[in-house]
C-alpha cells in the first residue's frame, strides 16, 4: 500500500530538535519514485493482448488451411470473420443480438440492483444477514441451469424465463460482496460518522458505499459475468431465439461456420462486457493504492 | 466559553465475563482554552473518558457538560481525533479535509475556504490534491488533524493521535499541535501513555489509575510558554517526570498483573 513513499514515513530532524519552531517541511515530501513499471503496463497488456489473437488468428487460418484439421472442426480465421461480416445484413442475427442483449442488460440491472438492496439488507440487519448467507453461500455453486425447466414451467418459454433465472445467478455474488464489503468497514469510520453528527443518507453515500465500493464493484463484475453466462446458456438449452439458441440450431444442422460466426459474436461481447467494468473498477479504485 | 467540566462520571460495561467498571468517580475540569494530558496505563479507560466527553459513549451515571451544556450526543462544537489511521482513502487530501464541513452542511465557497486555511494550519500545503495512500502516516494525522480543526470546535479531544507514528514524528507532530493551540485558544484534552510527550505539550497532566479508571493525580505543568529541546533536560521537567512516572509505576504494575492473570 505504501510501496511509493519509502522515505515519507520519517518526519525531518533527530530526536533532540525539539523545537517548537514549524520544522522545514522539505523532507516531509513523500519522495516520488519514478515508476516507469506503471506507465508502460497497460501498453504491454495491450500489446501482449493484440500478439495473442494474431497468433491464434493465423494458427487457425494456417491450420483449417493445410489440414492439420478438418475445417468442420474449426474454420479458418477468415471464413469465421467473413462469416461474421454476412451477419451484419442479417435481421435475422440482429433480432437475436438484440433479445439477448435485452436478455443480459435486464438481468445485469435487476440482479445489481437485487443484490445491492440484499447486501445492504444483511448488513443493516446482521441476524438475517446470518440466516440468510450461508443459503446465499450454498446457492452459488448450484448449477442455476437446473431450474430453467422450472421456470419454463412458470412463465414459459421466452425471455422471461431466461432473465429471471440469469438475474438471479448475478444477485448472488452481488449481494455476498456487497455484505463482506460493507461488513468490513474499518469501526473507526462509523465512529467519524457518529462524531461528525452524519445523517442515515450521508453516512450511507459518504462513508459506507465507498468505503465498501471495492467488493461492491468485484461483486458486480461477477454479477455481469454470471448474467451473460446464465442468458446464453438458457437460451442455448432451450429458448425461440437469441444468440444462445442461434449457436445450438447451426449447431444441430452443422452449419459450423455460422455457428463459428456467433460463437466469435459472444466472445467478443463478452470482453467488452468485462473490459467495461474493469474501467469502472479503475475509476473506483482511483488513489486507494500508490 | 468551552471549560470541560466532568462530575462523578462512572461508566460500566457489559461483557462475557461480567460488569466492568472502566471509569469511576472522575470529577475534574479542564478550564476553556486550556491543554491537559491524561496519561494512564493501557486500559485503563482513558479512551473511554474521551468517548463519553465527546458523546460516543453514554456514562453510566455522572455529568458532562461542555461550556456548561451538558453532553448527551456528539455535537459541533467537540472535535474528535482519532488514534486509528480515519483519512478517507477515496478522497483527496483537500475532499478529505473538506469531509466534516460538507456533512456539517456549510456552503461550497466556505469549505474550500476553511480547509484551505486548516491544511495551511497542520502543513499540508502542495498536497492537496494527494490521495492519503500517497502520503505517509505522519502526514495522514495531519489531515486527520486538519478536518478535525476546519470545524474549529471550541474543544479538541485527542486520543493517542499519534500513537501509531514513529518517535520523531510524534514529536513533531506534537509540538505543532501545541503551536496551533497556542494560537486558537481551544479547549484541548489529550489522551497518551507517553509521560515526556504529555508534559511537553499540556499546562495540566491527569494521572489515571488502572480499572477501574479514577483520576488519581493532577500535576500542574509549570514550565515556560515556550519550550524547546532544551526543557527535556532541565531539572523542573525531571522532577514532573519523576513525579508523574511514580504515581504510574504502581498502576501500570497492577494492570500488568491483572492482564497476566487473565490470559
Amino acid at each position: 500500500m505504501m510501496t511509493s513513499v519509502m522515505g515519507g514515513d520519517v518526519e525531518p530532524g533527530t530526536g533532540d530538535d525539539v523545537s517548537i519552531e514549524r520544522p522545514d517541511t522539505e523532507s516531509d515530501r513523500p519522495v516520488q519514485l519514478p515508476r516507469r513499471w506503471r506507465l508502460s503496463d497497460p501498453l504491454i497488456s495491450a500489446g501482449a493482448t493484440a500478439g495473442l489473437l494474431v497468433v491464434m488468428a493465423v494458427v487457425a487460418e494456417v491450420g483449417a488451411r493445410s489440414g492439420w484439421w478438418r475445417a468442420s472442426t474449426l474454420p479458418a480465421t477468415s471464413t469465421m470473420l467473413s462469416g461474421v461480416a454476412g451477419l451484419m445484413d442479417d435481421p435475422q442475427f440482429w433480432s437475436d443480438l438484440t433479445r439477448s442483449g435485452l436478455e443480459i442488460g435486464l438481468a445485469i440491472l435487476f440482479g445489481s440492483t437485487a443484490g445491492l438492496l440484499s447486501g445492504l439488507l444483511f448488513w443493516k440487519l446482521p441476524t438475517l444477514g446470518r440466516i440468510f448467507e450461508p443459503y446465499l453461500v450454498s446457492f452459488y455453486a448450484v448449477p442455476m441451469v437446473l431450474f430453467y425447466p422450472l421456470a419454463i414451467v412458470v412463465v414459459g418459454i421466452n425471455a422471461s424465463s431466461v432473465v429471471i433465472l440469469a438475474t438471479i445467478m448475478a444477485t448472488i455474488p452481488v449481494a455476498l460482496n456487497t455484505t463482506v464489503g460493507l461488513n468490513g468497514i474499518r469501526p473507526v469510520y462509523l465512529k467519524l460518522s457518529r462524531s461528525l453528527q452524519c445523517k442515515p443518507h450521508q453516512m450511507l453515500f459518504s462513508i459506507a458505499l465507498p468505503a465498501a465500493a471495492p467488493f461492491i464493484v468485484a461483486g458486480l463484475r461477477l454479477g455481469v459475468v454470471y448474467a451473460l453466462i446464465g442468458s446464453i446458456a438458457m437460451e442455448f438449452v432451450t429458448a425461440q431465439a437469441g444468440l444462445g439458441y442461434r449457436i445450438r440450431y447451426y449447431y444441430e444442422i452443422f452449419d459450423n461456420d455460422r455457428m463459428f460466426a456467433y460463437i466469435l459474436v459472444v466472445l467478443v461481447l463478452s470482453v467488452l462486457l468485462t473490459a467495461l467494468l474493469a474501467g469502472l473498477e479503475r475509476l473506483v479504485v482511483k488513489g486507494r493504492t500508490s | 466559553m468551552s471549560t470541560i467540566q466532568l462530575d462523578d462520571i462512572r461508566v460500566e460495561f457489559d461483557t462475557p465475563s461480567g460488569k466492568v467498571v472502566a471509569v469511576n468517580g472522575v470529577t475534574q475540569q479542564v478550564p476553556s482554552g486550556g491543554f491537559v494530558s491524561l496519561v494512564g496505563p493501557s486500559g485503563c479507560g482513558k479512551s473511554t473518558l474521551l468517548a463519553v466527553i465527546s458523546g460516543l459513549t453514554r456514562a453510566t451515571s455522572g455529568q458532562v457538560a461542555v461550556g456548561g451544556k451538558a453532553v448527551t450526543r456528539p455535537g459541533r462544537g467537540i472535535g474528535v481525533v482519532f488514534q486509528e489511521e480515519s483519512t478517507l482513502p477515496w478522497r483527496t487530501v483537500q475532499e478529505n479535509v473538506q469531509f466534516a464541513l460538507q456533512i456539517a452542511g456549510v456552503d461550497k465557497g466556505e469549505q474550500v475556504e476553511r480547509a484551505n486555511w486548516a491544511i495551511d494550519l497542520v502543513g499540508l500545503k502542495g498536497f492537496e490534491k494527494s490521495y492519503p495512500s500517497m502520503l505517509s502516516g505522519g502526514m495522514r494525522q495531519r489531515v486527520a488533524l486538519a478536518r478535525t480543526l476546519a470545524l474549529e470546535p471550541g474543544v479538541v479531544l485527542m486520543d493517542e493521535p499519534f500513537a501509531a507514528l514513529d518517535q520523531q514524528t510524534r514529536i513533531f507532530l506534537g509540538a505543532e499541535v501545541r503551536d496551533i493551540w497556542q494560537r486558537s485558544q481551544q479547549t484541548v484534552l489529550f489522551v497518551t501513555h507517553d509521560i515526556s510527550e504529555a508534559i511537553l505539550l499540556s499546562q495540566q497532566v491527569w494521572v489515571m489509575s488502572y480499572r477501574p479508571g479514577r483520576i488519581i493525580d493532577v500535576i500542574d505543568v509549570d514550565l515556560p510558554e515556550h519550550r524547546d529541546a532544551s526543557i527535556v533536560s532541565s531539572p523542573a521537567f525531571n522532577q514532573l517526570h519523576n513525579r508523574v512516572w511514580s504515581s504510574l509505576q504502581e498502576e501500570s504494575k497492577r494492570g500488568f498483573r491483572q492482564q497476566e492473570t487473565r490470559t
